[in-house]
């Protein structure tokens, strides 16, 4: 069975060996139950139902902070489990955000800008990784707001809600936060093995 | 085919969303206001309050949003 260490252990307990979870538990479960609203939210946005399409995306947001609280009870946090549930998001609200543009319920501009901007984000995260050596969720308290924003985004097309002036709101902020966090991702020093602040911390705790 | 009235769609979408922007803005004003006195030159007190500052300006967003929605602003 695949496994990877806990994170964020702290520097008084290094002389610890890092205890070992797997990635086959509940929170990870939650993480991946995500994918399945997909299908749905589509349906509804090719189906024109405005209530559903927003409902799925309630649902995918809400089972976003599920995961963290899984994490916690069940004491199974994890560097995969970080990364697992950042590639999600980025995959959920990304296919989310695309298909509204497709379907003329969002604009095509910013959703363009933020859809770039996310996948900058996702390749400066690798790069961060590469500079780590070792599998590791670059830990960013404002990109945790802005994906929770990016949820909403869809649920503001999906619901008709104000849609030209949250997602052009939008655009300059996240541009913002993506410069910052590449300044600390690619010039920044890489906190140390220990779990140094920084480095990781509880999954899934955004807005 | 619809789950809700319209006008019911319509309060609960406000209430998601100036509701919760209302509250992640206080949340991060009190936690920003927290870090006062601390060590600046730290990575981490640096970006937990670029963090806050950016969670504050999107509850904000959201508000105004949810004004503009109902024909406030």
């Amino acid at each position: 069975m695949a496994a990877t260490t806990a994170t964020a252990a702290p520097v008084a307990q290094a002389a610890k060996p890092p205890r070992v979870v797997s990635r086959w538990n509940p929170a990870n479960a939650v993480t991946a139950s995500r994918y399945l609203t997909l299908p749905f939210l589509w349906w509804a946005v090719d189906h024109g139902y405005h209530q559903y399409a927003t409902l799925f995306i309630i649902v995918c947001g809400l089972l976003d902070k599920l995961d963290g609280l899984f994490a916690k009870i069940f004491d199974c946090r994890s560097a995969f489990g970080e990364l697992f549930d950042a590639i999600t998001d980025g995959i959920c609200y990304g296919f989310g955000l695309i298909l509204v543009a497709a379907y003329g319920w969002a604009p095509v501009v910013p959703v363009v800008f933020v859809v770039g901007m996310g996948l900058a984000n996702s390749g400066l995260r690798f790069v961060y990784i590469k500079r780590a050596g070792r599998t590791v969720n670059f830990k960013s308290y404002a990109m945790e707001r802005i994906v929770g924003f990016t949820g909403y985004l869809i649920g503001f097309a999906t619901g008709g809600m104000e849609v030209r002036f949250f997602y052009w709101s939008f655009v300059p902020i996240m541009l913002v936060i993506v410069l910052y966090d590449a300044k600390r991702m690619l010039v920044d020093p890489v906190p140390g093995v220990a779990g140094v602040a920084g480095v990781a911390g509880p999954a899934g705790d955004a807005p | 085919m619809t789950l809700v009235s319209d006008s019911t769609f319509r309060i609960l979408l406000s209430v998601i969303t100036g509701g919760v922007g209302g509250a992640w803005a206080i949340h991060d004003i009190l936690f920003i206001a927290r870090l006062r006195g601390a060590d600046r030159r730290d990575p981490l007190v640096s970006d937990q309050r670029f963090g806050y500052v950016m969670g504050i300006v999107i509850g904000l967003i959201g508000v105004v949003g949810t004004l503009r929605f109902n024909g406030v602003l």
